[in-house]
């Protein structure tokens, strides 16, 4: 600690001022602007000038918590977020070990995995769309007539697109956490005389904690924020089973035009952003002592 | 990140704001060395066609204008034209001429971003006499304060398959709404649907509900007061869900349909009528199975469960539906824009829009000569009675709150029911939303 003080004098902060500029035009100043809306009553009639828009106070807060189904939305959003983790963390894992050891073919599977990654989210969710017609392949193929793109069954609709086109992200995490374990663990184990479920069990698993456990925050982050998808999957107005927050506060700016009520919204899912960022902050640093 | 991603935008917004805050208005006369920019829908069934009349109005306009350009930008959706017209009204800077759809003119109005044409403005533009004066209904709240010049007319009608009805002994569609849907129910047998609906459209099913209530007397909104839970309005949902729950005239597969679906519906031949479709489907169904079977006609006026017109209601064949251009108030080429806008509007140039696109003229002079034209009788018709929606600023939210209904009724509509007691609270809901829309827009 004391050796961690002594050099802090001489390091160079001012090089970090390019970076802290980009910062504070990137992040900062957006996030005030933000601020700033959320407390104006800004919509049609006056955003032409909305730096005179009339001040709201907190009128935007109470109202979108009141008024709107902001509430609604941000259970949606919570609950399928939750799941679709849940579901794609041991997908993304089982796959990264299936794909660790060289096989024939291990180029070919490990490029198959990521197609769904790479598909751009707007392309997932007209693909998707078109399976999950009332007459589309999906009911054909379950002999069904079911309704998915509204109605109870669209929230698992979009928890399985969601899942389908996040999946890969664990597993590229997982893959890469593989690779980082040293291979002498492995042939140490061999050498006890360990079989294959308990090297996994004693040794691959619990090192891959900490990629996993980051790989499923950032997963989770990116599936609370989603908006292509939900917006292609199901069109505006939403559907109110799968009214996710992006969408909602989509709606209410664009739709709506109610710019400050949008810009609540928006600080609202900051927040709520804000406690699993923490959570993966903290991790971030544990990994490095 | 969407939250992050929404305030970058206001934040480079505010940027641009502040370094274009004194815009002024200049030009006239020699237009060299100017570009004028236009944004324009995006025509996806004539994609060539539109490119092609792009370059035509440009080089035409520069002979006219001393060389000024004109530089055409499209958008692909109602969602992608709203988007761009905010960040550019936000940024004071943007196209000079814009194209909207008649129904957003008046929350455009409302933003007070364009310019309100004064009479020699009008002058400019070839005069207000120049257009069809039911064109001019959603050009603003009044005469003296209008924004939307008329540049297209694309009145709904219906289409219908004339070998169907001609077995079933039907000799035309018939002029009330309970009158077609009992002519669908006879139209109705194996591998054949009365009506093709597209339940799943983001913005048909507010325009049955909205000319259902106008024929029945309820207008939606009148002096900023919203009648959305009206009776008769509830009434227009229970017809036009109950055509697939009850009446089971639709195809249930609607549910989940576009516009564009119900189209190819109908154009396949497994629906007797499709109703709510403009000149434009013309295209895709002279290529469809039907080709040469099927004619338009105007749809009902008479509101469901009533044989004649009440007497506070308006026969309404159609929304006033089109396109208006308006002129940015940041431009710095107004004249310029007025010179493009008085070229378009004029009868060689719409009668070019017209040949090419099939959308009618809102030019009178041209109008006059088709109303001669058989083919086109039932289009015209219905452009001359259709009924201007109400001019608000909050019209797109009411707009959308008549569609929330809808998409929300949607799980029982698939169940094959309309639930009197969940549409009512629905309409509740929409009637509240709609009200406190309006309730800000006296500003």
């Amino acid at each position: 600690m004391s050796q961690a003080t002594g050099r802090r004098g001489r390091i160079p902060w001012w090089m970090l001022v390019p970076g802290g500029l980009l910062m504070i035009v990137v992040i900062v100043v957006p996030l005030l602007a933000a601020v700033q809306i959320s407390l104006l009553d800004l919509d049609q009639y006056t955003f032409r000038e909305w730096l005179s828009a009339p001040f709201a106070g907190l009128a935007n807060y109470t109202g979108a918590l009141r008024d709107s189904s902001l509430l609604h939305a941000v259970w949606v959003s919570l609950g399928y977020s939750v799941i679709v983790t849940v579901v794609t963390v041991p997908i993304g894992v089982a796959a990264a070990v299936a794909t660790h050891n060289a096989f024939r073919g291990r180029g070919l599977v490990r490029s198959v995995f990521l197609i769904p990654y790479v598909l751009p989210a707007f392309v997932v969710g007209t693909i998707w769309r078109i399976i999950l017609q009332p007459q589309g392949i999906a009911n054909q193929l379950l002999h069904g007539d079911g309704l998915w793109l509204n109605g109870p069954r669209s929230f698992w609709a979009l928890v399985l697109v969601q899942a389908w086109s996040s999946w890969p992200l664990i597993y590229l995490l997982a893959l890469a956490g593989l690779q980082s374990i040293d291979p002498l663990l492995h042939e140490a184990a061999a050498l006890d005389g360990a079989g294959w479920w308990a090297k996994l069990r004693r040794i691959v698993l619990p090192l891959l904690r900490g990629p996993v456990a980051l790989a499923a925050v950032i997963a989770f982050l990116h599936d609370l924020n989603a908006f292509t998808l939900p917006f292609v999957l199901f069109g505006v107005p939403a559907p109110r089973d799968v009214e996710v927050l992006p969408v909602l506060t989509y709606v209410e700016s664009f739709q709506n035009f109610r710019f400050g009520v949008s810009a609540a919204m928006a600080i609202f899912s900051l927040i709520l952003v804000l406690v699993p960022l923490v959570g993966y902050l903290r991790a971030v640093r544990l990994e490095k002592p | 990140m969407i939250a992050r991603r929404g305030i970058a935008v206001l934040a480079g917004a505010v940027l641009l704001t502040s370094i274009t805050a004194c815009s002024s208005d200049s030009s006239s006369g020699d237009g060299a060395g100017k570009t004028l920019n236009v944004l324009v829908s995006a025509n996806s069934i004539y994609p060539q066609q539109q490119k092609d009349w792009f370059a035509s109005v440009s080089a035409k306009f520069a002979e006219q204008n001393g060389g000024a350009k004109v530089s055409f930008e499209t958008f692909a959706s109602p969602n992608d034209e709203l988007t761009k017209i905010q960040t550019a009204v936000l940024a004071g800077q943007g196209p000079d001429v814009y194209s909207l759809g008649t129904t957003f003119t008046p929350t455009a109005y409302a933003t007070g971003a364009f310019v309100e044409l004064s009479a020699d403005d009008w002058g400019k533009v070839g005069g207000r006499d120049r257009f069809l004066p039911s064109t001019l209904t959603l050009s603003g709240p009044d005469a003296t304060h209008e924004v939307g010049i008329p540049f297209t007319s694309r009145p709904f009608v219906m289409a219908y398959n004339k070998d169907m009805l001609a077995a079933a002994g039907i000799d035309k569609p018939a002029d009330t709404w309970d009158g077609l849907a009992a002519q669908a129910k006879q139209l109705t047998k194996p591998g054949q649907f009365g009506l093709a609906v597209a339940y799943g459209d983001g913005f048909d099913p507010w325009k049955f509900i909205w000319a259902m209530s106008v024929q029945a007397g309820n207008p939606l909104v009148a002096d900023g007061k919203a009648s959305l839970s009206d009776p008769v309005t509830l009434k227009a949902y229970q017809t036009y869900l109950g055509w697939l729950a009850n009446d089971k005239v639709v195809d249930p597969a609607a549910v989940g349909w576009k516009n564009a679906q119900a189209i190819a519906a109908f154009g396949a031949g497994k629906a007797a009528f499709l109703p709510m479709v403009s000149a434009t489907s013309k295209v895709t169904l002279d290529k469809s199975a039907v080709a040469g079977k099927y004619a338009y006609a105007i749809m009902p006026t008479v509101p469901p469960g009533q044989s004649a017109l009440p007497a506070n209601g308006k026969a309404a064949t159609s929304i006033l539906s089109g396109d208006n251009l308006v002129v940015a108030k940041y431009s710095k080429n107004k004249d310029l824009a007025y010179a493009l806008i008085k070229m378009l509007t004029s009868a060689e140039w719409q009668e070019t829009y017209y040949k090419t696109f099939g959308e009618l003229p809102t030019n009178a002079e041209y109008a006059k000569t088709l109303q001669g034209d058989a083919a086109l009788a039932a289009i015209v018709d219905s452009s001359s009675k259709a009924v201007g929606t109400p001019f608000s600023g909050a019209w797109s939210q009411v707009q959308l709150a008549l569609v929330n209904v809808v998409v929300q009724s949607v799980p029982n509509l698939a169940k094959g029911k309309v639930d009197d007691a969940a549409l009512q609270a629905l309409l509740a809901k929409a009637q509240s939303d709609a009200q406190a829309a309006l309730d800000k827009a006296k500003k």
